[in-house]
């Protein structure tokens, strides 16, 4: 492994991105989305009862973004299975506060698979009322404006 | 039939990435096997055009992280094994013609010799290049970002193709669907290289599914250009240690231009028959 500042659990997040892909039996879903460009990422989850309480039993991702965005996916995605609802909205607010302090074009990225997870809880909430609620899509408010790659 | 496409979709790409791993003339074998797969998919696509059975390009994530050579050939066997069976329910002369070749890969693919394979190592080093560390980060992400994109664009030129009678905008599809089959290779062999070998992710649907042409070969032009910016970042960033390599980037930044041709040449087609 060369001696630089990429780790290897981030390149082994581009060479194989965790939960990628919509999952099949999905019973809600998100979309966080980037209104400049149109790039977003779609958030499918088949939320579970664990002990009586509903749990994220199992979570898909995917992106039309950049390979911050897939990676940025793959790390939330991975955090999230298992996860109880409440703490999967605590995971959602944790990264919009560390994101607080990133620099916009940084942050953009990974603020549009956090939305898309809160949007996915959203909709699981919704849908407690009306089963037939739509996938709920939140708008990113960083600006992820190209920069340049320091080479 | 869908499920034929899907599985000779994932046989088709895990046999690519057989050939990025071998290092010897394995390789080529490989390629030519995985480039006669994709025929394969096209023409199981336009069966299903044919018979107006609605399908997408969704598969499963392949798993292709290895140690040696035998382990995926024997996966890519069993892969054809399955191809073969699905084949019995296909009532159409296509089906004997891939089932032919499927028996003549698999007795190849059984013989070829085992190797170990480098290309999951993550040392990020490419054999006789020294780069600095943000000349190596920097290729890193360009080498997943472009992998991912010629990938797309073969899907979706493909896609493009399988929908459109038009030998003008097809023959233009082809070249590019050529291209990107040979800036995929290319890229792809060096990310083996370099230890970072992975499948290019699923492709959304609403990508290649292009609801206005004119619009996505607008959008295309711009990102050809990014490309080209790209590859003359890359370019002037590995010159001085490996004018090689510079070279490289700057013969890719070049076939860009044509790209970029050929797309302004099928936007004004398009315009002009659409309105004309």
């Amino acid at each position: 492994m060369a001696d630089t500042d990429m780790n290897a659990q981030l390149i082994e997040h581009m060479m194989e991105p965790k939960n990628y892909g919509i999952l099949e039996d999905f019973n809600s879903q998100g979309v966080g989305k980037n209104p400049d460009n149109g790039e977003k990422v779609v958030i499918s989850l088949k939320i579970t009862e664990s002990n009586g309480e509903p749990v994220i039993g199992d979570i898909r991702f995917q992106a039309i973004g950049c390979m911050t965005t897939v990676v940025a996916g793959s790390i939330i995605t991975e955090e999230a299975k298992g996860l109880g609802i409440a703490r999967a909205y605590e995971l959602v607010d944790t990264t919009m506060r560390i994101l607080g302090g990133v620099p916009p074009q940084d942050a953009a990225c990974t603020e549009m698979v956090a939305l898309a997870l809160q949007a996915a809880l959203d909709t699981h909430e919704a849908r407690k009322e009306d089963p037939d609620y739509p996938a709920i899509t939140y708008q990113i408010t960083q600006s992820c404006t190209p920069k340049e790659e320091g080479i | 039939m869908k499920t034929l496409a899907i599985m000779v979709h994932e046989a088709w790409l895990s046999t690519l990435a057989a050939g990025f791993m071998s290092q010897t003339q394995s390789k080529q074998r490989l390629f030519d096997f995985s480039d006669i797969l994709f025929r394969h998919f096209c023409w199981i696509e336009g069966i299903m055009i044919e018979e107006g059975e609605s399908y997408n390009y969704d598969r499963d994530s392949i798993p292709i992280k290895v140690e040696r050579l035998s382990v995926i050939l024997q996966n890519i066997i069993q892969r054809l094994n399955q191809i073969d069976l699905q084949l019995i329910g296909l009532n159409h002369t296509l089906g004997s013609r891939i089932s032919s070749d499927l028996h003549y890969m698999r007795e190849v693919l059984a013989h070829l010799p085992d190797e170990k394979v480098e290309a999951f190592g993550m040392q990020r080093k490419l054999p006789s290049v020294l780069l600095s560390e943000e000349a190596t980060d920097a290729l890193t992400i360009f080498l997943f970002e472009e992998s991912y994109k010629e990938y797309e664009l073969i899907l979706i030129y493909n896609y493009l193709q399988a929908h459109s009678d038009d030998a003008t905008l097809n023959k233009t599809f082809q070249i590019l669907i050529e291209e990107s089959f040979f800036h995929l290779k290319q890229f792809g062999d060096m990310m083996a290289q370099m230890g970072i070998l992975g499948i290019p992710r699923l492709v959304p649907h609403e990508v290649y599914q292009v609801a206005d042409l004119e619009t996505f070969l607008l959008a295309g032009i711009d990102e050809e250009k990014a490309a080209k910016e790209e590859c003359r970042k890359l370019s002037q960033a590995v010159a001085s240690n490996s004018p090689q390599l510079a070279k490289f980037f700057d013969f890719i930044n070049n076939q860009e231009d044509y790209h970029i041709e050929l797309m302004k040449r099928a936007l004004d087609y398009y315009k002009a028959k659409q309105h004309g």
